[in-house]
């Protein structure tokens, strides 16, 4: 990506329309729903721009269906919401799973349950984004962290769904979605463009659901002469519905393991001080804004003190989290929720390490003074 | 009908309930609406409505699904259940079947009800479930600051809608009528005094009532259904209309430009409850 030199002030929400947008997607379908309309708002105004199509469905569960067809017929598709609307999103979330329609996904979290807080920010739905939709599925879910993040990581978002065909969901929480940042975006026309693995050769040899090499099958498009049936049942390889315990357990492994294999390219992660750290934090979002504060001066006090952040979230870098915190004791896990990611760290560590959550489930944000008092208190222990 | 070109002012509206005792419906939390919001006027019509028919407000649930429109359980002293955004008839559906001797009164915006709960209505209407359904109509969405509603005339250019508005806007009495809805109506807040009339009618209604309340969103809205261009188009339904005529009331219900206030349809017919009551009859046999 090259830089343009020009520097802007630009608005989380209308970085992650922008990025998309840069990233090649020309088909939005939203309702709105606070902290996230700006995204709609923002598409409605620069699609058409581009040939692009803005579309306001009647709700969430029609512009997720809508953005499904959208990807069928061969475009660049994504939808945002914040929390109510993901949560209706869920079942056609799992028919892209399935069913192997790449789309984004964008959650700006808002507090919850229900209509919560709907102004307040959250962190509430990281593990709705990992397991909210039914059954067994392979999703990535993307956190980033700054407005720059958020445009660099829908074009990753964009990458990664249309080149393993895997639903890609986007988290952020309000904080950062209304967030104003001067950034230097790079020059539209340097950003790689993903390419679909299409359909190709005879059509009589070609079936939807191969087992390939990359474990990611090539996709055939109305128009193009494959005739290919989409369905939420489980298929063979053929694509049409089987019950085969042998059929049915090779897809879904296959599907599952399209994520290991390609573990590598999905994960991403950001690493302050971990070599010889005692104390990690680990978190996501406007609470690693706060954690990166308190890390500084944790250290300028001579404490050694690292900050890991994955920016995909998940499949969680797991190789990463374990290297990084190989020299820890204790890993504090700041989070607006009442505690979500500390599950997946507790489940990662080693038995010599401990966790420690700091939460805070107010509508308000975490201080880096809380985080840097728990880090004293840990280090005087 | 006769007072529909009569202007009226809150206040005044406000000294007359005062003097009648009505302010027992109205909730200590007072209206959270910008000033000037016809949503104000419907909170009058409805307790002055409930006064007039000596509802208990024990025996009242108000039930709502989420926008500004739906703030109003809150706003009176009545039980409420403010629910999730478009799913306030199934909720109401329950409890309605739960205690038949419940007054159970939704309220709601056009989104709410045509955008995301739009499933619901026909439902709602063809079980004739002895509920009053009213919907304040601003053809905008308020809560969200000012998107495209499904109500949205075409033209009209929203924040979502910045190349103006191509998507033909709903005709929810003409829906509504041909849901099966047994009584039809429209009022508008600018007339509040026939509109507490019409809540009234709908209210001792047995079955299934829909009124339609169309109301300026002040803030949002400067162009469209604003209080003047609405003041200027509505008009009485017709001496003669005849409300037992679904095909009269269809007529009624195309002329969109000059929306018509009155009872669009009336037909009682067994409720859900009746259904219900025959169906454990057959049970017990
Ligand atoms: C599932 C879900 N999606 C979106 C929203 C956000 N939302 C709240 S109210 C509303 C629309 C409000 O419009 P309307 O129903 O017409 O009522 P008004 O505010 O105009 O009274 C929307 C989209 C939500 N609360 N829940
Ligand atoms: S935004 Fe519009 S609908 Fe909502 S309270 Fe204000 S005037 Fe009424």
């Amino acid at each position: 990506m090259r830089a343009t030199g020009q520097l802007q002030n630009l608005q989380g929400n209308h970085a992650c329309a922008m990025g998309a947008i840069a990233a090649g997607c020309r088909f939005f379908a939203g309702y709105p729903i606070t902290p996230s309309s700006e995204i709609a708002e923002k598409m409605s105004l620069e699609l058409p721009k581009v040939d692009g199509i803005f579309i306001q469905m009647e709700d969430e569960i029609a512009s997720m269906g809508a953005i499904l067809g959208a990807s069928m017929g061969g475009s660049k598709a994504m939808t945002a919401t914040s929390g109510p609307g993901f949560s209706l999103k869920q079942e056609n979330l799992g028919y892209a799973a399935g069913a192997e329609i790449p789309c984004v996904v964008v959650n700006v979290m808002r507090g919850g349950p229900s209509t919560g807080l709907p102004t307040r920010p959250a962190q509430g739905d990281i593990m709705q984004a990992r397991w909210g939709t039914h059954g067994d599925h392979g999703v990535i879910v993307l956190a980033p962290c700054s407005v720059k993040e958020i445009y660099q990581e829908m074009i990753r978002a964009f990458w990664l769904t249309e080149t393993l065909r895997v639903p890609v969901v986007v988290i952020y929480d309000e904080v950062i979605g209304h967030l104003v940042e001067t950034v230097e975006l790079p020059s539209p026309q340097s950003i790689e463009q993903a390419e679909r693995k299409w359909a190709s050769g005879p059509s009589a040899e070609f079936l939807p659901y191969q087992k390939t090499k990359d474990m990611v099958p090539a996709m055939a498009r109305p128009g193009d002469g494959y005739r290919a049936h989409t369905t939420g049942l489980t298929t063979s390889e053929s694509g049409f519905p089987t019950q085969d315990p042998g059929q049915v357990e090779a897809m879904v492994t296959r599907r599952l393991g399209k994520l290991e294999h390609h573990a590598a390219d999905i994960a991403s992660y950001e690493e302050i001080d971990c070599k010889d750290a005692k104390i990690i934090l680990v978190t996501v979002g406007i609470s690693a804004r706060a954690a990166a504060r308190a890390q500084q001066q944790a250290r300028d006090k001579g404490l050694k003190v690292g900050l890991f952040r994955p920016i995909t979230l998940w499949p969680f870098p797991v190789v990463a989290f374990r290297a990084a915190s190989k020299k820890a004791t204790h890993i504090i896990v700041p989070e607006m929720n009442a505690g979500q990611l500390i599950l997946e760290i507790e489940r990662l560590m080693s038995a010599k390490q401990t966790a420690v959550g700091i939460n805070r489930i107010d509508g308000e944000v975490i201080d880096p003074v809380a985080i840097l008092e728990k880090i004293e208190e840990i280090s005087r222990a | 009908m006769s007072n529909i070109e009569k202007p009226v002012y809150l206040e005044e509206k406000l000294e007359e309930i005062q003097a009648s005792g009505h302010l027992e419906y109205r909730s200590k939390s007072l209206p959270t609406w910008c000033p000037g919001c016809g949503y104000f006027s419907i909170v009058e019509g409805l307790t002055a409505a409930l006064n007039n028919l000596s509802i208990d407000p024990d025996e009242t649930v108000v039930v709502s699904g989420i926008g500004c429109a739906s703030r109003f359980p809150f706003f009176i002293d009545t039980y409420g259940f403010h629910s999730l955004h478009g799913r306030a008839l199934p909720v109401a559906t329950g409890i309605k079947v739960a205690n038949d001797d419940l007054s159970v009164i939704v309220v709601g915006g056009d989104g709410d009800a045509f955008a995301i709960g739009g499933a619901h209505i026909p439902h709602a209407a063809r079980r004739n479930v002895d509920i009053t359904y009213i919907l304040f109509d601003n053809g905008i969405y308020g809560l969200t600051k000012g998107q495209t509603s499904p109500t949205s005339v075409l033209g009209f250019q929203t924040t979502t809608s910045p190349f103006e508005n191509h998507d033909m806007p709903l005709n929810p009495l003409m829906m509504l009528l041909s849901y099966g809805a047994s009584w039809v109506g429209q009022a508008y807040a600018g007339h509040p005094h026939h509109m507490a009339g019409m809540i009234e009618e709908a209210l001792a209604f047995k079955g299934f009532s829909y009124l339609h309340v169309l109301s300026p969103c002040v803030t949002f809205d400067k162009t469209s259904k604003t209080y003047q261009n609405l003041g200027m188009s509505v008009r009485p339904l017709p001496d003669d209309h005849d409300r037992s005529d679904v095909m009269a009331a269809m007529a009624q219900a195309q002329k969109t430009d000059a929306p018509a206030l009155g009872c669009y349809f009336e037909q009682p017919r067994p409720t859900l409850a009746d259904g219900l009551n025959d169906i454990a009859a057959r049970a017990a046999k």
